[in-house]
């Protein structure tokens, strides 16, 4: 008769021993948290099951794209708007993932439970497997998207990127930190909160929009997700029953909630609403999962230990309903910068936007005419300069300077050390002041560019087609309008500017709204 | 002319890859991490309270202009990993249920079922877990994400044979009237003939920051030297005169694990101290001096099992031979890496 996995899994928790030879002086990861010695792995994941299922699971996925692939071009089916989606966000997750991998590794060294150690390990492997999954279908897409240019390359041009270096940003949270705010970061905010508005409704947004191929390895990832939002419930319970660790706990979720709406709410809105013709509404979603499931739900079940909503939560929720709208705007305004094509609306997806946000119009309605009269190469002008000044990036967060939307936005200019930074919001200046150091190391993609020509940057960050003149990035998906070129941007004459380094014009400030000391 | 537009890559483009096109172990591995120099993504990110960054230089006191050019022999990527190890646990699984079902355990004897199995083998199920830790957190240290992968696979090799230990232990003594491994982990704590083999590992696992002499000690020098003797030699070779046809299957999938990371550790060793790297010699010393420090302290280790091997019924030869001929197979093995730094 073979073991059961309970008689296993009590053995197999009498792994660790208190070292006597070497004390552990070399722990890197040092935590200001108290950790208890009794916590518990809700899983009871054993190796053996752990292989079985996962092969099972990577043998359906990888399977099911190659199907699709002898179905004949599932690929080039899509929409075409929408793999530009796909296209902009896989570079992005794949930090994201690889990120959570070293947040398990040293979560192994500080944590000193040896069920959990081992939780850690598995949930350590299933990042690798998200990695490599996002990885592989990348490059399924690089061979089989209609137009491919941009899957090739994400990878690398993702760093000089300005959206690109804030997602690194983002997720570098989930490392880059004492390792228990991290794993509260990543498992009870990002992976409770947000995977499931990301896998989820992301899968029907593509199966709507004719992607076979996306929904099938999205979903196979979201199936290990259950798995580690116990881990993370677990490591969090942990920390929560020392009394003494409760005031960390609270910062740490205030922070890791906010850091983490500043970019994925702003992704993730605009993901679903723009790009291609059938949408779903992201608030809706966002009500659904996070405000609903997570803050009613998860957060509401954590009061017993003390713990409140992170304190920044109704301010999120008061940006919610124009955020992803005006990083839509924005990413269109900056196209030739990126490594996707970024379709104008069409008539019927603005009506859908003023159906679905009454007064979409009057904020946006502007801009997008004016971004699909700017199509053709002929306009000869891109619609970054049709805005006075470009918005300073923020300094905690790296997102443009402009939300919630251009008509009230709260940016704040402040001096550091005889230097002038912005911030997008209070909370990511209260963010900053609470530990400065850590956010003055990484330069925003204005501080790096400022001055550079727009061709100069487009050619020299690998951002031309194969053949060499024609841009990655349009601003259509359209075959009967040109494609725009090298020329046509020289013809423009953009420099990257950074607007704190030079002032802007006076009229900027007025003509959009912005309060440079201040909440307007 | 024609105006017809050049075909587009149709693959990733940023690969420097041995052959034409990547293989799809590069294509899913490669540049998933920020690169420690800067290069394509500019600066190193966040800061941690205590000034670290996401990965640094001075991680491992090796050094390489370009870490990526790390390629694992076996080109594994997760699915072909969990894919190998998967069939590895279902032979397992079936060699212990047919064992047991037929009736192969009558003939186990009893002394080595009660000193080698129960005792020495379950004690060995604490050194993957301490060697599963050093492994782990060396994952995180590592400057790319082709090391990342065989360091973190690695560490599932380590759990994968420590949890197939305790398992086994548990059909053993479902199946065997009186078998128990109990008063192990006090072995492993308190007999006096582990105790080099626990300093060991408690100082790869604590002590060692540098996460390539991580790799260096435990692929290089443990494995070869304690991992032969203590698990190869005295529990795999032996098992079969004393009626036991499970063990042997359990440890030569280690073994095979055992094989891969050497391969690995080779490789890294090889791209190191290659001709056209300038620091070859420093990283030649380094290695060297790292192989100096730790070959005596795995001997020492090795040594005090002759006690564990004079309670096996049937031996063939003298624990000094078996020793002897672990030591001088790895001085060989290491001996091939041609090592030139300044101590050479």
């Amino acid at each position: 008769m073979a073991p059961s996995i309970i008689d296993a899994h009590d053995r197999i928790k009498d792994f660790d021993w208190t070292p006597s030879y070497s004390t552990e002086t070399g722990r890197r990861y040092p935590t200001k948290f108290k950790i208890p010695g009794k916590t518990k792995d809700p899983f009871k994941t054993l190796v053996r099951e752990y292989l079985s299922m996962e092969q099972e699971k990577d043998d359906r996925q990888y399977g099911g794209l190659e199907d699709a692939l002898a179905r004949g071009g599932a690929a080039k089916k899509s929409d075409r708007g929408w793999m530009e989606a796909v296209k902009l966000v896989l570079p992005m997750l794949v930090y994201a993932e690889y990120a959570a991998m070293k947040n398990m590794s040293q979560l192994v060294d500080t944590v000193d439970n040896p069920e959990l150690r081992q939780g850690y390990l598995t949930q350590g492997l299933d990042e690798q497997r998200h990695t490599n999954q996002e990885m592989y279908l990348m490059r399924y897409l690089a061979k089989h998207a209609e137009d491919p240019e941009g899957f090739d390359r994400g990878m690398k041009v993702r760093g000089t990127n300005a959206f690109g270096r804030a997602s690194r940003l983002c997720f570098e949270n989930f490392f880059v930190n004492d390792p228990i705010e991290a794993a509260i970061t990543l498992s009870a905010v990002t992976e409770t909160a947000y995977t499931n508005p990301l896998f989820v409704p992301l899968t029907e947004v593509a199966a709507y929009n004719g992607d076979n191929v996306t929904p099938g390895v999205f979903l196979s990832i979201q199936s290990d997700e259950a798995r580690h939002m116990a881990n993370g419930y677990s490591t969090l319970a942990a920390v929560l029953s020392v009394d003494e660790n409760l005031p960390h706990v609270q910062e740490a979720f205030d922070r890791g909630f906010w850091n983490q709406h500043v970019f994925l709410d702003p992704l993730l809105g605009g993901l679903y609403m723009y790009f291609a013709p059938q949408k779903i509404n992201y608030l809706d979603k966002w009500q659904e999962w996070i405000a609903d499931d997570w803050a009613g739900g998860y957060v509401a079940k954590l009061e017993r230990f003390g713990l409140k909503l992170p304190k920044y939560f109704a301010h999120a929720a008061e940006r919610m309903q124009w955020l992803p709208h005006t990083a839509g705007m924005l990413a269109a305004a900056t196209w030739p910068f990126h490594w996707w094509r970024f379709p104008g609306p069409t008539e019927a997806d603005m009506e859908w936007f003023e159906n679905e946000f009454p007064g979409w119009h009057a904020i946006y309605g502007e801009f997008w005419a004016g971004y699909n009269a700017l199509t053709d190469p002929k306009a000869g002008m891109i619609p970054l300069q049709a805005l006075p000044s470009p918005p300073p990036l923020c300094k905690t967060c790296m997102m443009p300077c402009a939300f919630p939307h251009p008509g009230i936005n709260s940016v704040r200019v402040v001096p550091h050390n005889g230097k002038p930074l912005a911030f997008c919001s209070y909370p990511c200046e209260e963010i900053f002041n609470q530990n400065p150091t850590r956010y003055l190391s990484m330069r925003a993609f204005d501080d790096i560019f400022h001055g550079v020509g727009l061709d100069e940057y487009i050619i020299k960050n690998g951002l031309l087609r194969a053949d060499g003149k024609t841009l990655v990035a349009q601003p259509h998906v359209r075959d009967d309008l040109p494609m725009w070129t090298l020329d046509d941007i020289r013809r423009c004459n953009v420099e990257i500017i950074d607007p704190l380094q030079v002032p802007p014009p006076a009229a900027a400030a007025s003509s959009n709204g912005s309060a440079p000391h201040g909440e307007a | 002319m024609s105006d017809k537009a050049p075909a587009p890559p149709r693959d990733f483009t940023y690969i420097n890859s041995v052959r034409r096109k990547p293989s799809e172990y590069e294509a899913v591995n490669l540049h998933c991490q920020p690169d420690a120099r800067g290069g394509w993504d500019i600066d190193p990110g966040l800061v941690v309270e205590n000034n670290r960054i996401a990965w640094e230089l001075s991680s491992t006191k090796l050094d390489h202009p370009d870490w990526y050019a790390f390629r694992d022999p076996a080109q594994l990527w997760q699915r072909s990993y969990v894919k190998l190890q998967a069939e590895q646990e279902r032979s397992i699984e079936r060699t212990c249920e047919d064992a047991i079902a037929g009736g192969a355990l009558a003939d186990l004897d009893e002394t080595w079922a009660r000193e080698i199995l129960g005792g020495h083998y379950r004690v060995w199920s604490f050194v993957e877990w301490g060697l599963f830790r050093a492994a782990f957190t060396s994952a995180r240290e590592t400057l790319s994400d082709s090391l990342s992968a065989v360091f973190t696979f690695e560490a599932f090799d380590r759990l994968r044979h420590a949890q197939d230990v305790v398992w086994w232990m548990l059909a053993l003594e479902k199946a065997v009237p009186g078998f128990s491994d109990a008063g192990a982990k006090e072995q492993w704590l308190e007999a006096e003939h582990y105790q080099p083999m626990r300093r060991m590992v408690e100082e790869i696992m604590h002590a060692t920051d540098d996460w390539a002499e991580v790799a260096v000690v435990v692929n290089l020098v443990f494995d070869p030297i304690v991992g032969e003797v203590a698990l190869s030699r005295l529990v795999g070779r032996l098992a079969g005169p004393h009626g036991d046809s499970v063990t042997p299957m359990i440890v030569r999938t280690a073994e095979r694990d055992r094989r891969r990371n050497q391969a690995w550790t080779r490789e890294l060793v090889r791209m190191l101290t290659a001709d056209d790297v300038p620091a070859a010699a420093e990283n030649s010393a380094v290695i060297e001096e790292w192989l100096a420090k730790w070959t005596p302290l795995a001997i020492a280790a090795a040594e005090p099992l002759a006690t564990v091997y004079e309670r096996i019924p049937k031996t063939t030869g003298s624990f000094r031979e078996i020793l002897d001929a672990a030591v001088n197979a790895q001085a060989e093995m290491v001996g091939s890496l041609a090592l030139k730094g300044a101590r050479s």
